[in-house]
């Protein structure tokens, strides 16, 4: 057993924290009262080739592991740069997985370096209004028109449709009632978010308000049989491949933004003095904060185990699941406690934990929801009867 | 050209105030907990320097050393993630708590000890104790020319000419090569390593050279034989009181202010 890094890994851990703290809280909070998407930071990571981090050095990436991506994503969000950060970065990063697993040649070959060099977007359009954790239920059709497709249907929670370009999209080419499984029967594209026949039209949410998330209608928009990934009817699997680095990833942006908030925790706690002496000095503050100093450091070793099975081709379903669980339970917890040792600073949105707090709240819920995760432990981990 | 570059791993001097303690007993910097220490702000642009030279001259070599405790491979690997060639550590036990000019004999020697080169740069000082006298005190034991704080460095023929940063404008100075230049801030942004470079860099190893490897002897070193022997180190009280400036108006408000400053011999 060897926790130690690589040189690479540490080397790679210290140079995305060097880049990222040049965006300090100051821009973060400006990002996110402004609703605007972080461009210059964007570019900052794109040049310097982060972007195709996990892309196939034969198509411009560099050809590393979850691993990487998972520190490269944890430092991101830890600068303070939090969900808005990390989403800007992450569909690059594991929303393609599908393409790269499954598309063909000539797909990879159109999409990837561009992807890898942060000039095209791709959203990731799977949540429909009647159904997130149930995805089979979705209802967004494709009907064969010739050789290719026309879409029509509805998606909720398109982040980043209005920056990108294409959107990975998945819709249903049998009806439910006609596939043989649930689970088959849909198809997933990689179509062009074309204005003339998509709508989108922005949610107004708690918070990660740098980063949009859309209603997105699809009135039979004309998709090429070129731009279908992997093979008509098995889009569920081919999806499912992605699911488990895109839990790595999102666990370690809730390990980051925990970190980031613990630390203003901890630093505010030395600082404010309160009744003749600093407020870290009592247990009441003290405890909980090294609580979740505990709780983080615990995460991020199985962060690590579940990064390390995946890159070396291993099953790590439930280590993945687990590190998604934990790292958003661990790292709400620690960004409540943080905006708490801020008494009614906390409150304000100047000292920034209120920020991580709404950010890292959502990891409880995208892209996967605790109780599902919590169903998957039982039922597959356990061997408990399935209850829905 | 071959080009030499030195650099310096320090503690970041974005370290809260609450976090900065120093050992008065031993005169000493107590590690900030949990705050890595990183690369002198001046360094990188030193380096940027010597990777542009030699972009715009068509190849060169650049070497890079610092003195340094053993995480200032960090230092080194990120110069070698920005496109430096070699990377050296000076390191020994008896290097700790030596002052500048025993940093500038120990470098002078390494830089011996490389052999070769037409060019060195550093930062125009480091961030920690920011006193800026390595450069010319390497000069002086190496007997070579050294220009400070330089906004531009250009190559011309067997020489380089460089734009100063003075107080109140710039002056352009000419030096025969080998020479010494130190870069300051006003030469612009360096680069940031790219992904692929930094993977690359991580490979490469760097060489250790102890006090013996470059001929220090033991006089030479140590915090014994400072140069500077260091009195006494400690962190100033610094203590503030507020007072609001009163008055009827602004203009009658900044007036009271402008008077207190005055009297306070501070405008
Ligand atoms: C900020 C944000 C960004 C997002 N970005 C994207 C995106 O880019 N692309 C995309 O496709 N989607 C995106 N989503 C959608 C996200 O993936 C879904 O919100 C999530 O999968 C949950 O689905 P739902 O919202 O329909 O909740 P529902 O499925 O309606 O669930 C509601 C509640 O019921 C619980 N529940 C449901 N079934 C069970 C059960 N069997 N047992 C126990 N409890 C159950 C859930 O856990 C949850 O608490 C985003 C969401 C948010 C908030
Ligand atoms: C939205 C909002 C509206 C407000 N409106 C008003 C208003 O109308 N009028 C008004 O006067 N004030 C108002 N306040 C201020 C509010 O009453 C204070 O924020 C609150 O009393 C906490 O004080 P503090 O912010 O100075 O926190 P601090 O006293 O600095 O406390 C910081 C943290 O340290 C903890 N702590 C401190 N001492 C100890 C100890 N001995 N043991 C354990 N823990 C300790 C606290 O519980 C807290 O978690 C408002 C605040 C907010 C956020």
């Amino acid at each position: 057993m060897d926790f130690e890094p690589t040189e690479g890994q540490r080397q790679l851990r210290l140079q995305a924290r060097a880049l990222a703290a040049r965006f300090d809280d100051a821009y973060w909070r400006q990002c996110d009262a402004g609703h605007t998407f972080p461009w210059d930071f964007y570019q900052a990571f794109a040049e310097a080739g982060w972007l195709g981090i996990a892309i196939p050095p034969e198509h411009g990436g560099a050809g590393l592991g979850i691993t990487e991506a998972s520190i490269l994503l944890e430092e991101v969000a830890a600068s303070g740069a939090a969900m808005n950060g990390a989403t800007a970065l992450h569909l690059t990063i594991f929303g393609l997985n599908p393409v790269v697993r499954h598309g063909s040649d000539d797909l990879k070959r159109r999409v990837l370096p561009e992807a890898a060099a942060g000039r095209l977007h791709v959203a990731f359009g799977v949540t429909e209004p009647t159904a997130g954790s149930d995805t089979p239920s979705i209802t967004t059709f494709a009907h064969r028109d010739g050789d290719n497709f026309r879409i029509r249907g509805q998606k909720v929670w398109t982040s980043k449709a209005k920056e990108s370009s294409k959107v990975l999209l998945l819709a249903r080419t049998t009806p439910l009632a006609d596939s043989p499984r649930r689970t088959e029967g849909m198809t997933l594209f990689l179509a062009n978010l074309d204005p003339n026949h998509v709508t989108i039209r922005e949610i107004d949410k708690l918070g990660r308000h740098a980063v949009d998330s859309n209603e997105v209608f699809y009135d039979d928009l004309p998709v090429e049989a070129r731009d279908v990934v992997g093979e008509v009817g098995r889009g569920f699997y081919h999806l499912l491949d992605g699911l488990n680095p895109e839990r790595i990833l999102i666990a370690a942006e809730a390990l980051g933004t925990g970190r980031a908030a613990l630390r203003k925790a901890v630093a505010y706690a030395k600082e404010r003095v309160v009744f003749g002496r600093p407020i870290g000095q009592n247990q009441g503050i003290q405890f909980p904060l090294a609580d979740s100093y505990a709780k983080l450091q615990t995460v991020e070793l199985l962060i690590r185990k579940a990064g390390w099975l995946y890159d070396n081709g291993q099953p790590c379903g439930a280590e993945a699941n687990m590190a998604k669980y934990l790292a958003a339970e661990w790292g709400f917890e620690a960004a409540d406690r943080a905006l708490q040792v801020h008494g009614g600073f906390g409150y304000a949105r100047e000292f920034d934990v209120e920020r991580y707090w709404r950010e890292v709240r959502v990891m409880k819920i995208a892209p996967i929801t605790q109780e599902m995760i919590l169903n998957y432990l039982g039922q597959h981990e356990l061997g408990l009867p399935r209850s829905y | 050209m071959n080009i030499i570059v030195c650099v310096k791993q320090i503690p970041d001097p974005e370290t809260p105030s609450s976090s900065f303690k120093v050992d008065e007993a031993a005169k000493k910097v107590i590690p900030a907990q949990g705050i890595a220490p990183v690369v002198n702000p001046f360094d990188p642009q030193a380096t940027e320097a010597a990777l542009r030279l030699n972009e715009a001259d068509g190849g060169g070599k650049v070497t890079v050393i610092s003195l340094g405790a053993e995480s200032a491979r960090d230092a080194i690997k990120h110069a070698l993630a920005m496109g430096a060639d070699e990377g050296v550590l000076l390191n020994d036990p008896s290097f700790d708590g030596i002052d500048n000019f025993q940093t500038a004999v120990a470098l002078a020697k390494a830089i011996q000890k490389v052999g070769e080169f037409d060019l060195i740069l550093m930062g125009r000082s480091a961030a920690d104790w920011d006193m800026g006298v390595v450069p010319s005190g390497v000069g002086q034991l190496l007997g070579v020319p050294v220009v400070s704080v330089a906004k531009a460095i250009e190559k011309n023929g067997g020489s380089v000419k460089v734009e100063r940063v003075l107080d109140d404008g710039f002056q352009t100075v000419e030096a025969p090569l080998p020479a010494i230049v130190s870069v300051s801030n006003e030469f612009g942004e360096p680069r940031y390593p790219q992904l692929r470079q930094i993977m690359l860099a991580a490979k490469k190893t760097v060489q250790i050279w102890s006090a013996a490897d470059i001929g220090l002897g033991a006089e030479e070193t140590g915090a014994a034989n400072r140069w500077l022997p260091l009195e006494a180190l400690y962190v100033p009280k610094v203590e503030s009181n507020v007072e609001i400036i009163e008055g009827d108006s602004p203009e009658e408000k900044a007036r009271n202010l402008a008077q207190k400053l005055r009297a306070a011999k501070l405008i």
